[in-house]
């Protein structure tokens, strides 16, 4: 990219910085219509949603470290947790094709879609970012990454609407992760027992600007 | 399963998806519309539209996409029920101007305004874009248009307002 157009990115960027903030009204509190009756005997159900004997979250899941309970949350899909790990944990079991190594980069339109400019800005940098996703926790947008580290691939989770007091350790049999405070939210990072995550982490840090 | 719990796991499904959308329904409806209380009448229709055809959303991870999509077509709807004008930036209407003034912000004022002042072809790609964060193709869908189109309206979109905040 010559200097000329790196120049002219910038100022993409930052006009569509801008924009997004700019779009960013006020919203008027829920006011939910009356809604009328369904007749739910007539419509057929959807099927409940397998979890996996052989994750390798299953065992994880029970081994969380966990410094204070947060009440009984609400996953928003009939499941409920006690804690924001726990359901950091669970959520990254209902989505196993997420843990893959594999190589091919995601595009920017597809990370953009999992990081609507209404909730942060992420700056890619070198990582190769395999995985992006739009996910919801505890009835909140979450964009959902993974990048692929040295002994595998690391989950990043964005959460700019759970803010937690302090850093909270994931501590499994196989794998290691923390969800960080981090502003008026909190980052989740997940890899590999071997992986070295303090140098990712405060490479994820530096790359996220919450907008929301 | 007996008939009420159904009803109520029903009930708590929507509720828990428009919690999370109705920030996201409503800004649609708004920069659609450019009109406050048009806003609001778009999402209460759009809500009951997507209580009433709930269980044809297969997937919880598609509601976001579902919702936009009821929000639009019912936008659509009702300019097409009121035969609305286009919007005279110069000569707003009460509700109109509410929105306007929505979140007074000195540094970006000037620049919500040049977006309310875009042609509905460019403001609404622009909005999914940015705040919604489709893809271009994904928009192209949506619209009913070709990539190359979208990509010519979200260009000429920031151009214009890339103009504005110049001259402001």
């Amino acid at each position: 990219m010559t200097g000329e157009q790196d120049k002219e990115f910038q100022q993409y960027k930052a006009l569509d910085l801008k924009i997004a903030k700019a779009l960013q009204i006020d919203v008027p509190e829920l006011d939910m219509p009356e809604l009328p009756d369904i007749d739910t005997a007539k419509v057929a159900s959807l099927p409940a949603r397998k979890r996996s004997m052989k994750s390798i979250w299953f065992a994880v899941a029970a081994t969380v470290v966990l410094a204070t309970s947060i009440g009984i949350r609400n996953s928003g899909m009939f499941e409920s947790y006690e804690t924001l790990a726990e359901e950091v944990l669970a959520h990254l079991d209902h989505e196993p094709g997420a843990f893959r190594n594999v190589d091919i980069a995601v595009s920017d339109e597809r990370l953009a879609r999992a990081i609507p400019a209404s909730l942060a800005t992420y700056d890619r940098g070198a990582s190769l970012i395999t995985y992006a996703q739009a996910c919801v926790i505890n009835g909140k947008d979450v964009p959902h990454l993974v990048i692929q580290g040295q002994h595998g691939p690391i989950t990043i989770l964005l959460m700019p609407h759970e803010k937690v007091a302090e850093e909270i350790p994931l501590d499994g049999e196989n794998i290691k992760g923390v969800i960080l405070p981090y502003g008026k939210g909190s980052i989740a990072i997940i890899g590999d027992r071997e992986e070295l995550l303090e140098p990712i982490q405060e490479n994820v840090v530096n790359s996220v600007t919450w907008t929301t | 399963m007996n008939s009420s719990s159904a009803e109520g796991k029903r009930r708590q499904r929507f509720d828990s998806l428009v919690t999370v959308f109705h920030q996201d329904m409503y800004r649609f409806a708004a920069w659609l519309s450019r009109d406050k209380a048009i806003a609001e009448d778009v999402v209460q229709e759009a809500l009951l539209r997507a209580w009433k055809s709930l269980d044809s959303l297969r997937d919880d991870g598609a509601a976001k996409h579902w919702l936009l999509t009821i929000v639009r077509r019912e936008n659509a709807r009702y300019f097409e029920r009121r035969r609305l004008e286009t919007v005279d930036i110069d000569n707003l209407t009460a509700s109109q101007a509410a929105l306007l003034a929505e979140t007074p912000n000195g540094e970006l004022d000037d620049l919500r305004e040049a977006i309310f002042g875009l042609d509905d072809d460019y403001r609404e790609p622009l909005v999914l874009q940015v705040l919604m964060g489709y893809s271009t193709s994904e928009i192209a869908e949506m619209m009913g248009l070709k990539q190359g189109a979208v990509l010519t309206r979200l260009h000429r979109a920031r151009h214009k307002l890339k103009e504005n905040v110049a001259e402001a």
